[in-house]
């Protein structure tokens, strides 16, 4: 079965043209059988009503009279270059008429039929009819046809001259068509498409009252509602934000105070540093909910810039070495050159500390620990590998989750959202967190595309 | 509408168990609108000697600030009406004034922090902080602000370092530093006495504006202290317990 064409406006002009080309078809059937048919019926119907004519008058009456008429008819001078007359005796001789030969004498009597006639010498087609008279006698009345051939062909020749016309306009008109269509449709995808990138902002250009213009106009009223409702929920997290920092940072002044104030050691002043650094890892957590909500919502104002990648993964290790070195882990560079990107430098810095951090948690005494970038045909990337036990396949779609932690992991300090956060850092840059089995161990790189982001400065609030 | 705090402070005016450092006569401008933010800082500061003056909203601010003389300025980077915490920075810097301006702002986000340091600002703090994370940063600008803090030997009793050369000496013995050791110990001995606290050393040693969360920092100074102190006498590194570090000869 051959491929339907997947494009509805192709399909549109491919069964617009199918209709339109079957509409001349039918249109020049109908003015063919109008004029040419119309002309072949009447040869029909007067050839028939002279051989009935002369059958009934002199049918009965010696051959002689039925020559002498069809001699008078032969000179008459009217229809002369196209009628057609003969007289075969009942001995097959010819009698009288315009034909040279005598047409083969096994043709229905009594109907009309198209024959090949020398008439006058000259090869022809012509309409005929034959009948036998009492006598035994045969009368062929025909209608040299060259004449009308030649008009039909002028006439078809004509049609097909228009349907042809008809056809160019038609394949063009139909290209146009679809041109105009997917141009319509590819302004609302690429409005779609830049959305989609985070910029909530852009509605359709809406060109015109018609199908695609209402359309347009009612795709742009939801995007409106969209937006007003994104600043809601932005201006909702903004106030909670601001809302509960406020409160709590009071109470960790006060708290801070009274520490500061009353510094004797004892069980109060414990508890107060502890209510501290518990109001701080609220607050943290607080803040690293509402980075990854941004980074999702593509909301988050971008300042990008060109950076090398191993240069960072560098600092990273550096940062973490003495850590390292403590725990009994390995942990070196990989990479090596120079691999440029365009990333907000911070971001993905705290993106491969927590996947250092993560790495030297989890893979436990004795590993090694390896970080680099590497450029990409598709951009590049940061890999942190490590040959611990690793995630299991199961679980490995499941740790960017939110607060989601592995079984084994509950025991050790953090909150579950560290491997969320590094997600949405790489969603945030247009790229994606994959974990891979690196056997043994955990693969973890964070795939940043080509190319210089859009820039996208949402306004601070 | 402003308040001269330590005319009224509500809380007891016991001394900070912290030695006031070089405060006194050093004069110190806060504008911020949050009532409890503003008295937070202007009590830590003045227990701490500043002479402070405070201001409520961006107009006294702007004011106070450009018709004034101050050693440092705190600003909100958010306030009411119409002149806000940018519009203060722009401001002063047109004046041509070089004020040490530290940026408090309830806005965390690192572009917010590019944002105040590239208008004019030397120090950013988010919201909520430790008193002591803005008073360290408070001294390190106003050391900073100080002629000669930019020579190249620097020497703690008898711990030298010398930055073009990269050495590193204890009394006579040489001390091998990786490059990040040495900038660790490079910023710990300008800061001299000074407490510095753990994300101003992530700042100014690994440029990373981001709290990782862990105690790398604290294993890092803990392997520094290996090499510098541990054979030695006295210790220079000492923990400012809930703070950060100070490196003195003294405890």
């Amino acid at each position: 079965m051959p491929s339907f064409p997947k494009s509805i406006a192709t399909r549109l002009a491919l069964g617009f043209s199918v209709l339109v080309a079957e509409a001349i078809l039918v249109a020049s059937g109908v003015f063919y059988f109008g004029t040419i048919g119309v002309m072949d019926r009447r040869i029909d119907a007067k050839i028939t009503a002279i051989s009935n004519r002369l059958t009934e008058t002199y049918g009965n009456r010696p051959i002689e009279d039925l020559a002498a008429q069809i001699e008078r008819e032969l000179n008459d001078g009217i229809d002369s270059d196209t009628e057609i007359f003969l007289v075969v005796s009942p001995s097959g001789e010819r009698v009288v008429g315009n034909l040279t030969a005598v047409p083969a004498a096994t043709r229905p009597l009594g109907q009309v039929v198209t024959d090949d006639v020398v008439r006058e010498g000259k090869r022809t087609s012509g309409r005929l009819i034959v009948r036998q008279l009492p006598e035994g006698a045969f009368l062929y009345v025909g209608r040299d046809l060259s004449e009308q051939r030649s008009i039909s062909d002028l006439v078809v020749k004509a049609l097909v001259g228009g349907a042809c016309a008809a056809l160019v306009v038609l394949v063009i008109g139909a290209l146009m068509f679809r041109h105009q269509i997917e141009k319509r449709i590819a302004e609302i995808r690429r409005t779609a498409q830049r959305i989609e990138d985070g910029d909530l902002n852009q509605r359709i250009p809406v060109s015109g009252d018609d199908e695609f213009g209402r359309l347009s106009v009612d795709i742009n009223r939801m995007l409106d509602r969209i937006g007003h409702l994104m600043e809601g929920v932005r201006h909702v997290s903004n106030a909670i934000a601001h809302d509960l920092r406020t409160p709590l940072s009071r109470i960790r002044s006060r708290l801070d105070e009274a520490v500061r104030h009353h510094a004797k050691p004892g069980p109060m002043g414990e508890a107060a540093s502890a209510a501290i650094e518990g109001i701080d890892e609220l607050i943290l957590v607080f803040e690293k909910l509402l980075q990854i909500a941004e980074a999702e919502s593509g909301m988050r104002a971008k300042s990008f810039e060109s950076v090398d990648l191993n240069a960072i993964a560098k600092d990273m290790v550096e940062l973490y070495d003495a850590t390292a070195e403590q725990r009994q882990v390995s942990l070196r560079p990989a990479g090596s050159g120079t691999v440029l990107a365009a990333v907000d430098r911070n971001l993905v810095a705290s993106a491969v500390a927590s996947l250092i951090d993560n790495a030297i948690k989890y893979a436990g005494p004795g590993a090694t620990i390896e970080v680099g970038a590497f450029a990409q045909p598709q951009g590049a990337e940061i890999v942190v590998r490590d040959n611990g036990p690793g995630i299991p396949a199961a679980e490995r779609p499941r740790v960017t989750e939110r607060f989601y932690r592995l079984d084994h992991s509950r025991n050790l300090p953090g909150n579950g959202l560290g491997l969320s956060i590094v997600s949405a850092i790489a969603t945030l840059h247009g790229g994606a967190l994959k974990l891979e089995d690196a056997s043994p161990g955990l693969l973890a790189r964070i795939v940043l595309p080509a190319g210089q982001p859009q820039e996208v400065m949402a306004d601070p609030v | 509408m402003q308040s001269l705090v330590n005319l009224v402070l509500p809380f007891p005016r016991e001394r900070f168990t912290r030695s006031p450092g070089e405060g006194g006569d050093l004069r110190c401008l806060v504008i911020e609108d949050d009532a409890d933010t503003r008295r937070y800082i202007c009590n830590g500061l003045t227990e701490a000697g500043y002479n402070t003056l405070a201001c409520d909203n961006g107009l006294d601010g702007l004011h106070h600030a450009t018709n004034e003389s101050w050693d440092i300025v705190i600003l909100d980077r958010l306030l009411p009406g119409q002149v806000d915490g940018l519009a203060i920075l722009g401001k002063l810097r047109d004046l041509g004034k070089n004020t040490p301006v530290l940026i408090v702002s309830a806005l965390t986000s690192i572009d917010e922090r590019v944002r105040g340091l590239r208008h004019g600002g030397d120090d950013y703090i988010p919201k909520p902080f430790a008193f002591s994370e803005l008073l360290a940063r408070v001294e390190a600008l106003l050391r900073r602000a100080r002629p000669g803090h930019q020579t190249t030997q620097l020497k703690v009793a008898d711990l030298a370092l010398d930055v073009r050369t990269f050495r590193v000496v204890r009394g006579s013995t040489p001390i091998a530093l990786q490059p990040r050791e040495f900038r660790l110990l490079e910023f710990l001995m300008r800061n001299e006495g000074q407490v510095v606290t753990r994300t101003m050393l992530l700042e100014a040693v690994w440029d990373c504006r981001f709290d990782p969360q862990t105690n790398v920092i604290d294993v890092q100074i803990s392997r520094l202290r290996n090499k510098i102190d541990k054979d030695f006498s006295p210790p220079l590194i000492h923990t400012v317990r809930g703070v950060g570090y100070r490196l003195s000869a003294s405890a």
